[in-house]
């Protein structure tokens, strides 16, 4: 891995926005808002928990694609912005591996994720860690029963997707899944994420 | 602007989180919220409308209570003038609060995070959406009458995403 994940963190974790006369955030191609984390993880909880049981996994699997579609569109706007080019295109030395080591700094940089690639197979398969992440912070004793991570889950297929996609952006959306297979809420050192392709069965 | 919206942004290395005025925050996308919110109102068998409003509300309930307290800020019209900015500086829009009073509080939204990433999105809907800037909108109207969160119901009476020139948020003491 050429990418200097520690400065893409230290350049990355300054960019600071702020709404405009109108109170907007364009940036990246997308509309932006800085929200708490507690809004998000308020809302995701509260929806899987008044759900029947047997439509827990269908709910979770939609607060899944919604941050699929997010890191998807936004992961595109992030590699091909400005400040990416600035601070990760002179060290962006083996594409396209090195895209998505630096998409995981930005990620990291962004509070979304303190995260890392610790194994990846181009085309095929990705495992993420994640050493710490706000959606974990719906425990605060003991631990959940089942893991939660769902934006992480979305983001980590959708930037297999810009990188390896079937077909290139904006059209190669959902060609990979990814699973939580550890978590910190769960009890785990480290929340895990397996990105894997999507068969046609799924 | 009467006063200041103070904005301390902080950066942890070790944790490497966001924290704006002590709150952990993350930037997203319209494309999460339109998504968020088109949950929401799909899912009217668990009343997702409702839940992602009581999210807003009590999020930033909290979030306003912290700023007044060390601030503060004990008036109204200071409070709503943060209310304001606050929203404003986040990315959610411009919104203006109009009529305050202990029975009635009426916003109006000329420009709207929510409604213009819908638009963008998927274009018009006939339906107001905006569930977020609802919750918002109770969770000051119970801030500046000293009533706890669920004090107020509120209403989306004109909506920037059906093609109204603004949105329009009624709260009314329930």
């Amino acid at each position: 891995m050429a990418i200097d994940r520690q400065q893409i963190i230290a350049q990355m974790s300054q960019i600071h926005v702020k709404g405009n006369t109108d109170g907007i955030i364009p940036a990246f191609n997308v509309f932006i808002q800085q929200l708490p984390t507690d809004f998000w993880n308020g809302f995701a909880r509260r929806l899987v928990n008044n759900v029947a049981e047997d439509l827990r996994e269908a709910a979770e699997a939609l607060l899944v694609n919604a941050a699929h579609e997010c890191g998807y569109h936004t992961g595109y706007g992030i590699i091909h912005c400005p400040e990416w080019e600035t601070i990760v295109g002179p060290i962006n030395e083996k594409e396209p591996e090195d895209i998505l080591h630096g998409a995981f700094a930005v990620v990291t940089a962004w509070g979304w994720a303190k995260s890392e690639i610790v194994e990846l197979i181009p085309k095929e398969k990705m495992v993420i860690r994640a050493y710490d992440y706000y959606e974990s912070d719906v425990i605060h004793y003991g631990k959940a029963e089942q893991p939660c991570a769902y934006m992480i889950r979305g983001v980590s297929a959708a930037f297999m997707d810009l990188v390896y996609g079937d077909q290139p952006y904006p059209d190669g959306l959902k060609t990979f899944q990814c699973q939580q297979t550890k978590g910190i809420e769960i009890g785990d050192e480290y929340g895990e994420f397996v990105v894997t392709r999507r068969s046609e069965m799924d | 602007m009467t006063i200041p919206f103070q904005v301390n942004y902080r950066f942890d290395p070790q944790t490497c989180r966001h924290y704006l005025n002590d709150f952990c925050t993350v930037l997203h996308c319209h494309h999460f919220v339109s998504l968020y919110t088109q949950l929401a109102d799909d899912a009217v068998h668990f009343e997702g409308e409702r839940l992602l409003k009581e999210t807003a509300e009590d999020t930033f309930y909290d979030v306003l209570t912290d700023y007044f307290t060390k601030h503060h800020h004990t008036t109204i019209a200071d409070q709503i003038d943060i209310a304001e900015q606050y929203w404003q500086t986040v990315g959610m829009g411009k919104l203006h609060f109009l009529e305050v009073g202990k029975y009635t509080v009426r916003a109006d939204m000329p420009s709207s995070h929510v409604d213009q990433g819908w638009l963008v999105k998927w274009g018009v809907k006939q339906q107001p959406i905006n569930f977020i800037t609802a919750g918002f909108v109770t969770a000051v109207a119970a801030l500046v009458n000293h009533r706890p969160p669920r004090s107020y119901a509120v209403r989306e009476l004109k909506s920037l995403v059906s093609g109204d020139e603004k949105s329009v948020f009624k709260a009314t003491l329930k």
